[in-house]
């Protein structure tokens, strides 16, 4: 039995269906994003967990226990919102004691536990302080105090992190996660960032209108997508998506795509026995930009790699990598290289294609094309062999 | 720093430069004149020797003096203690109550938004006639009762000298609640929805997450409500000259009737000023440290 389990769940606001039918089972200890592009539901799902919105349809089960009609304070729940929501009238010391306050915990105890807290987010200094007087990262830690302070079962975030600025908004998702290890709580975090999503989860659950898109683990999500539009939302650079059509070249199937130098042929190695059937007709690639290398920097070990020569169109350095853009199936590539590779604009350069991480869809459904025993979304990445 | 304007440019220059004071100057002269110009001349009055007619002589503190051991000064002083506190109190906790239960996403909010404001639509001469009426035994409410065939109801505490003030107060109540309502209104509409939603995940009851945590981000509200009804109780005038016209007797008698009175059908002009310059004391004391934390720049 799964520690929370969202159980066909429905919403709707009139004659509108905000979410239709989403299964989650997460367990004890696990960090559960929730992500998607905003109106995708995800938020109205988190305050369905947290019981301030109603459930239309479906079940809501906590360790077990079916709660969706508990009111919100019998959940055993603690939430950290967007807003930080703290209490403008009270002391820092207050807020995060308002929880324990309101269930009678007696003042000693209660003072103890806030003093805990304080020192577990080492915001101790803060504690005699109004709201009104603390920075953004101040605000948050103290939101997230007040969640913590009340030991609940299932902690719920969400997006905590969309009003800090750039760096801090890093330094706070590295605390969540350490917090997260330290206590082993069970999380449920909504964001639209996905590199959060990416960073955070244990299991992420991709969203869209509504639809439960794919559930995994981050790498399943981000090198397994289940559609196009997983592909295209995970990752940063997004996944290269370019129109090719399944043929056969002496025997073997290949993915043929046009290119102003000269058409490139791929091997298909990934979901062999699923393409066989697409032979002759279109489909959409789907390849990481890290997936696009220099000949140089290509991992022969664990990757197949194919090499083909192409024109660079544009290099991005970022420091860290060089962003290659090339033009195939009719659109523009990312492909990352080593930095300080000798390339530039208008030359023609080899590129390397490792090939066993090629996904392919259906241009039509925009599902993805796989072998039948591979379906599985849960499926972490190292377990696809790649023959 | 810029270069001298030619002669032309200049005029235009110099023109545009002054056309807006001497747009202005007229209002200002007015307003200088006639309000401040006689602020100064009310209380220079009411330290002379004026009767019926101004008298510029310098009494000292002749005036204050007879105005202050006046019977029908103290009984005016008592009234308005105790017309204002009940006003102020009754139509702030009346109108949160208001402004609370509209706050509950009810149907047809928008009309009885606007029938609860309606009243202050009204002057204080219609109101106060209105409730005069109303309230008159022979006329109003009692009548309507006996004529209704209950017999043995009574409310007459329009000609009553000990009740006629609660009658103006709940005239005055009636006419402001609505508008101290949709003050509190619009504070509880500015309360962000996610600090309730975190107060109910607390575990807070609904009478807690008021008196915790909404109540107390209204205090800027409760200051301007109570500041308004201040000073709109000290003004009150034409509401108790409708209504009562300062009777039974002496009963209902506040500052600004006595003002009234004494200059213009007793013949004092010097305590009538006096008690005017009393009551100018009173509103600014209040109003001047309210308008300097308000009009003050923010600061971070």
């Amino acid at each position: 039995m799964s520690f929370l389990h969202i159980n066909n769940i429905h919403k709707r606001f009139g004659e509108t269906h905000v979410l239709k039918g989403i299964d989650i089972a997460i367990e004890k200890g696990d960090f559960l994003v929730l992500v998607g592009p905003s109106g995708c539901g995800k938020s109205t799902l988190l305050n369905m967990i947290a019981g301030l919105d109603d459930i239309s349809e479906g079940d809501l089960l906590l360790d077990g226990e079916r709660i969706n009609d508990l009111h919100p304070s019998r959940r055993d729940i603690a939430m950290v919102f967007q807003s930080y929501a703290l209490y403008p009238s009270m002391t820092v010391a207050g807020n995060i004691g308002f929880g324990l306050e309101m269930r009678k915990v007696p003042k000693a105890e209660r003072r103890e536990a806030v003093r805990r807290a304080a020192e577990l987010l080492q915001i101790e200094n803060l504690l005699d302080r109004k709201p009104g007087q603390l920075s953004g990262g101040q605000r948050q830690r103290v939101a997230m105090g007040r969640a913590l302070v009340r030991e609940p079962q299932l902690f719920l975030f969400d997006e905590p992190l969309s009003n800090l600025d750039a760096k801090l908004r890093v330094d706070m998702r590295t605390e969540i996660k350490q917090l997260h290890q330290r206590l082993g709580t069970t999380i449920v975090y909504v964001t639209h960032d996905q590199i959060e999503a990416m960073t955070l989860a244990s299991r992420i659950a991709v969203m869209r209108g509504g639809e439960l898109q794919q559930l995994g683990t981050p790498q399943a999500v981000y090198d397994d997508p289940n559609n196009l539009f997983v592909a295209g939302f995970m990752g940063s650079p997004s996944m290269n998506l370019v129109n090719a059509r399944i043929t056969r070249d002496a025997g073997v199937l290949v993915a043929r795509i046009e290119s102003p130098s000269g058409d490139v042929t791929l091997p298909i190695v990934r979901d062999r026995a699923a393409l066989e059937t697409w032979c002759d007709r279109d489909v959409i690639l789907g390849l990481r930009p890290e997936a696009i290398t220099d000949p140089s920097s290509a991992n022969r070990q664990d990757g197949e790699i194919h090499e083909a020569e192409l024109e660079v169109e544009l290099v991005e350095p970022t420091g860290a990598d060089l962003y290659v853009v090339t033009r195939l199936g009719g659109r523009g590539i990312n492909a990352r290289m080593r930095p300080g590779a000798p390339l530039e604009s208008g030359q023609r350069a080899r590129f390397a294609f490792d090939v066993s991480r090629m996904v392919a869809f259906d241009p039509e459904s925009e599902d993805r094309i796989r072998d039948v025993e591979k379906a599985s979304a849960e499926m972490p990445a190292a377990a696809l062999d790649v023959s | 720093m810029s270069k001298p304007p030619s002669s032309r440019g200049g005029a235009r220059e110099r023109l545009q430069h002054w056309l807006p004071r001497l747009v202005l100057s007229p209002s200002f002269v007015l307003v200088l004149f006639f309000v401040y110009g006689f602020i100064l001349w009310t209380t220079y009055i009411s330290f002379s020797g004026s009767g019926m007619m101004p008298d510029y002589t310098w009494v000292g503190t002749r005036q204050w003096s007879r105005l202050w051991s006046s019977w029908t000064w103290g009984i005016a002083l008592h009234n308005i203690w105790v017309f204002g506190l009940l006003y102020i109190v009754t139509c702030t906790v009346l109108g949160l109550l208001l402004a609370i239960l509209l706050d509950q996403r009810i149907r047809a909010e928008g009309t009885l938004r606007t029938i609860y404001l309606y009243p202050m639509a009204l002057s204080f001469i219609v109101t106060g006639t209105a409730w005069q009426w109303f309230l008159n035994p022979g006329l109003g409410l009692e009548r309507t009762m006996h004529s209704l065939g209950w017999e043995s109801f009574s409310f007459n505490w329009l000609i009553d000298a000990n009740m006629a003030i609660y009658t103006v107060v709940i005239a005055a109540v009636w006419q402001a609640t609505g508008f101290i309502m949709a003050m509190f209104l619009a504070g509880l509409r500015g309360i962000d929805g996610e600090m309730i939603k975190a107060a109910q995940i607390d575990g807070a009851p609904t009478w807690k997450i008021y008196g915790r945590i909404i109540i107390p981000q209204l205090r800027p509200v409760f200051l301007s409500a109570i500041v308004v009804l201040a000073h709109l109780a000290i003004k009150s005038f034409d509401l108790i000259v409708a209504m009562t016209g300062g009777g039974p007797g002496n009963a209902t008698a506040v500052p600004a009737t006595f003002m009234y009175s004494y200059a213009f059908s007793r013949n004092e002009m010097g305590i009538a000023a006096a008690s005017a310059v009393f009551m100018l004391a009173v509103i600014a004391a209040l109003i001047i440290p309210y308008l300097y934390s308000e009009l003050r720049e923010p600061r971070s």
